[in-house]
């Protein structure tokens, strides 16, 4: 390690660790903060998603009535997406980027705090119409007249609080993209130019940049819904020349962007671990980019395949622009693939979660094409097929992204590393359960199961696939219960592991684990965009020659 | 050295085989309700040919990363060759995607002609209200008077029924006062949402034309409150002349209650004339409810009972002449019964259950 450790000690100035917790601005604690809050919403909902899948484990409504059941699936949806999967990416980003780019902070400490208190607000919002008569019960996408019209469909008070939650926590990644992006453009480290920079701060770049044009709309689209809810608005009401439809519009218009926004740091995350545990550079580094670059303005011009059976959208060009959509994403996978081909691959817990991930996004990515053709979605839309799909993208993809980069960061956040025998336990129970509970929805979905049912019959064929679903679905809980396991025991007593246990590539390895609280004392040299790499192995003429090349001609691979 | 290639060989083929069977057990869980009508016929096409194409893709790539995570795991120390990129495989692999979604692309454009196409002169209208949470059906006619319009309501008890022709283009009209549904019925492999339009909106139309008598379930696809999953109704497909008969009585005031089968049964179809039926041999599936259909072309009345020696396992209501009737006859053990009309037991026949 070229650092030295030079802590400057404090004055006998001393605070409570809870108030010092409550104030911090270190981008790193509160990264930590993002990534503790969003479990705590996703064990609340992963226990919403077991609620779910007893009552369809057979048919008939065993334990819950249908307003009960309604508002699971909804608050389920809504936490998943909104509280738990984008915050802890972007927990993660705030923890990490800083850190590959070199910087000793996030460019607004403040507003970085800001965002992520508006957090446990919003999701508190959300949560609280339980104790209010009944949470939202709409559905996450709450779709217009049922969300609109309170007084004939949906008079609960829980609307109302899911509308202004939402908003709280749409202004929080609203400000966290403007932090980012900042960021990005003005606090890279002497030498980081942007093709050096890791992949991952790449695709959190885009992702900003997709949140910053998506969320917005959103955030606008809720206000409507609000007024037209309390104040007797009509942008959505027929009977006053309002449109049900524009509401799905607007949601789509932010929802498929926000697709991307839940994929691609996931995308990023593997895209960093697949290269270390391989022993290669990531293939294809700038096709890469670009693909990241293309899936973000492709996004912006596929949401009506959502809507392709309303009836109300020119079908060709949303079914083509969808297609292309497939492009990209085939690139990414192929350079995933040539990553680890001829490499020297060792199989640590976050390669295996990293390994899942692109096994699983995989099948994600092709129902997603099968999906994009209209006559064939006209069959699959609201059906459990589109849960599969939409399941082996946000579980089976980012998902295994979040614990991949839960296990391959935990060192240096903590400077101990997780269990490696209770991570792989944990990866392989996992695993099994994801796709027993959600491959047979496939199934379920082709055979005319629609969505968002309390209910089925008995006669229609459905009971075996729902049974191995609910199965599954309770194998993903107990693969939980090894990962808390392991995290609380390797907090405690857990193996210290140095500053660059898995002999990592990019800067944040290049100082100490965990970092001070200004994070670097010296930085290496960035001569490439492995950096880490090039120090370990900078009396290797061979491999600095290789890595030389790129840096002299960046056009070119070679 | 020979007899551990050949038992390797066999590993590989024994290995190779169950992966087969896998495969294919797998696959049978992924085909879609055989399709009901010429429509739904194109689109199961259209997937068939997709889904293939995605079989391909997955193994090849899962295979790939399989072979990979095996053959290069980390043996020793030394760096693998650093290799950055290569601009000609990279072209080729963009240039795989592009092929495989513009040819996926061009099958569904077809594809979409076909199940949107309309037809000038539709033999049914039937329109379509959905409503929190059940269905009403309102046959059209020509003539303007809607008092000789049949106009069939579910309820969460007894979900309506949609009788119709097979083999002529039928079409629906979608509508809805309160909030989105949609009319999905997973034979015809497609579904289309009911939306509350403001005035002047075009309404949402499906239309098809059924291939195969049957009975079909349909449902709600699209969340539309408490009662969501209740949303369900029938579709009871006939020949084109048992269907002339039924929408004749069905107008004239005083309907047929309407028939209600269990979607996907069984339904034997029995047609009774000049004091004969016409087939002495039925068989049912054991241990399933199903319906017998009984055409009553004769001059006299009719009805249909099932015997089990001298007990009476069923006996059905009397038929006008003229007239049809479903009758819902509960599951049956396996084995040999009777059946005959009790008003003239010399029509009798033999009924088997297996």
């Amino acid at each position: 390690m070229a650092t030295t450790t030079l802590t400057p000690q404090a004055e006998s100035y001393r605070r409570s660790w809870v108030l010092d917790w409550l104030t911090t601005v270190d981008h790193k604690k509160i990264g930590i903060l993002y990534i503790v809050n969003s479990f705590l919403f996703f064990f609340a909902a992963g226990i919403l998603a077991l609620v779910i899948r007893t009552e369809l484990m057979v048919p008939g409504l065993q334990f819950l009535d249908e307003p009960t059941y309604n508002q699971a699936f909804t608050m389920h949806g809504t936490i998943m997406i909104f509280l738990f999967v984008v915050p802890i990416l972007s927990g993660f980003a705030n923890y990490i980027v800083p850190l590959m780019l070199g910087a000793p902070d996030m460019a607004f400490p403040r507003i970085n705090a800001l965002s992520f208190w508006m957090l446990p607000l919003g999701g508190g919002l959300i949560f609280s119409g339980y104790l209010f008569g009944g949470a939202a019960a709409e559905g996450w996408t709450g779709y217009a007249p049922l969300t609109s019209d309170a007084e004939r469909f949906s008079a609960s008070v829980g609307t109302d609080l899911w509308i202004l939650g939402l908003v709280f926590v749409g202004t929080s990644s609203i400000l966290g993209s403007v932090n980012f992006i900042t960021t990005i453009f003005k606090m890279r480290a002497p030498g980081m130019t942007l093709f050096r920079m890791p992949i991952f701060v790449w695709t959190v770049l885009v992702t900003a940049v997709l949140i910053l044009l998506a969320t917005p709309v959103l955030t606008a689209g809720l206000i409507a819904l609000f007024i037209d809810r309390n104040y007797g608005g009509s942008f959505f009401d027929p009977a006053a020349g309002g449109n049900p439809i524009l509401w799905q519009h607007i949601f789509w218009f932010f929802g498929h962007p926000e697709v991307y926004i839940v994929i691609l740091p996931a995308m990023g995350v593997v895209s960093e671990i697949l290269p270390v545990f391989s022993r290669k550079p990531l293939f294809g580094y700038r096709a890469f980019v670009y693909a990241t670059v293309g899936i973000g303005l492709l996004s912006f011009s596929v949401w009506a395949h959502h809507m392709f059976t309303t009836g109300k959208v020119f079908l060709p060009f949303f079914a083509f622009m969808t297609t292309l959509i497939g492009i990209p994403t085939g690139v990414k996978m192929f350079n995933w693939m040539a990553t680890m081909w001829r490499g020297s691959i060792s199989f640590t817990t976050p390669m295996l979660f990293a390994i899942g991930f692109i096994t699983m996004f995989l099948i994600g990515g092709i129902s997603g094409v099968m999906l994009a053709s209209p006559a064939i979605d006209f069959h699959m839309q609201d059906t459990y097929f589109v849960v599969a799909h939409l399941h082996y993208v946000f579980f089976g993809g980012s998902v295994f992204g979040i614990f991949a980069a839960s296990y391959f960061w935990f060192p240096k956040m903590f400077g101990r590393r997780l269990n490696e025998r209770l991570g792989k336990i944990h990866f392989w129970i996992h695993f099994i359960g994801f796709n027993l509970a959600f491959f047979p929805m496939h199934s379920l979905g082709i055979l005319g199961m629609p969505r968002r049912v309390a209910d089925y019959s008995p006669d229609a064929g459905w009971t075996i696939y729902n049974l191995v679903s609910t199965v599954g679905a309770f194998m993903i809980a107990v693969s939980i219960i090894p990962f808390l396991i392991n995290v609380v025991a390797t907090l405690i007593n857990g193996e210290r592991v140095g500053d660059d246990p898995w002999e990592a590539n990019t800067l944040e390895w290049a100082t100490t684990s965990p970092p001070p609280p200004y994070n670097f004392d010296t930085l290496p040299p960035i001569r490439s965009e492995r950096p880490v790499f090039d120090l370990r192995h900078k009396h290797d003429a061979e491999h600095l020659a290789a890595d030389a090349s790129i840096v002299e001609a960046p056009g070119s691979h070679a | 050295m020979r007899g551990q290639v050949a038992a390797t060989r066999r590993r590989t083929a024994i290995r190779g085989g169950l992966l087969l069977a896998l495969a294919v057990v797998l696959g049978g869980c992924m085909l879609p309700p055989e399709p009901a009508t010429t429509q739904a016929d194109a689109t199961y096409g259209l997937y068939i040919f997709v889904f293939a194409l995605a079989v391909l893709v997955f193994v090849g790539v899962e295979g790939f990363i399989l072979y990979s995570v095996i053959r290069y795991r980390r043996r020793d120390d030394r760096l693998p060759d650093q290799l950055h990129g290569n601009n000609t495989v990279e072209i080729i692999w963009t240039a795989i995607p592009t092929v495989i979604v513009f040819v996926i692309f061009f099958f569904s454009i077809g594809t979409l002609g076909v199940v949107e196409a309309r037809s000038d002169d539709p033999a049914v209208v039937v329109e379509v209200d959905g409503f929190q949470w059940q269905w009403t059906f309102r046959y059209t006619d020509d003539d303007s008077d809607p008092n000789n319009d049949y106009t069939v309501t579910g309820s969460a008890a007894q979900p309506p029924v949609m009788v119709l022709p097979v083999g002529e283009p039928v079409v629906v009209r979608l509508r809805s006062a309160d909030v989105i549904h949609s009319f999905f019925v997973p034979n015809f492999l497609i579904k289309r949402d009911l939306i509350p339009l403001p005035e002047g909106q075009q309404l949402n139309e499906l239309e098809f034309t059924i291939d195969r008598v049957g009975i079909y379930a349909g449902q709600c696809a699209e969340f539309c409150g408490n009662q969501h999953a209740a949303m369900t109704f029938t579709i009871d497909a006939r020949e084109p002349a048992d269907y002339a008969t039924w929408i004749e009585a069905a107008r004239s005031g005083a309907p047929p209650p309407p028939p209600s089968a269990a979607p996907g049964g069984t339904v034997i179809e029995l047609t009774a004339d000049q004091l004969a039926f016409d087939t002495d041999q039925i068989e049912v599936p054991a241990g399933e409810p199903f319906v017998i259909r009984l055409v009553n072309n004769d001059t006299v009345p009719h009805d249909v009972g099932i015997y089990a020696g001298a007990d009476e396992l069923f006996n059905g209501e009397d038929i006008p002449a003229g007239g049809s009737i479903d009758y819902q006859v509960s599951a049956l053990e396996a084995g040999e019964y009777d059946f005959l009309c009790t008003i003239h037991p010399n029509m009798n026949g033999t009924l088997v259950a297996q």
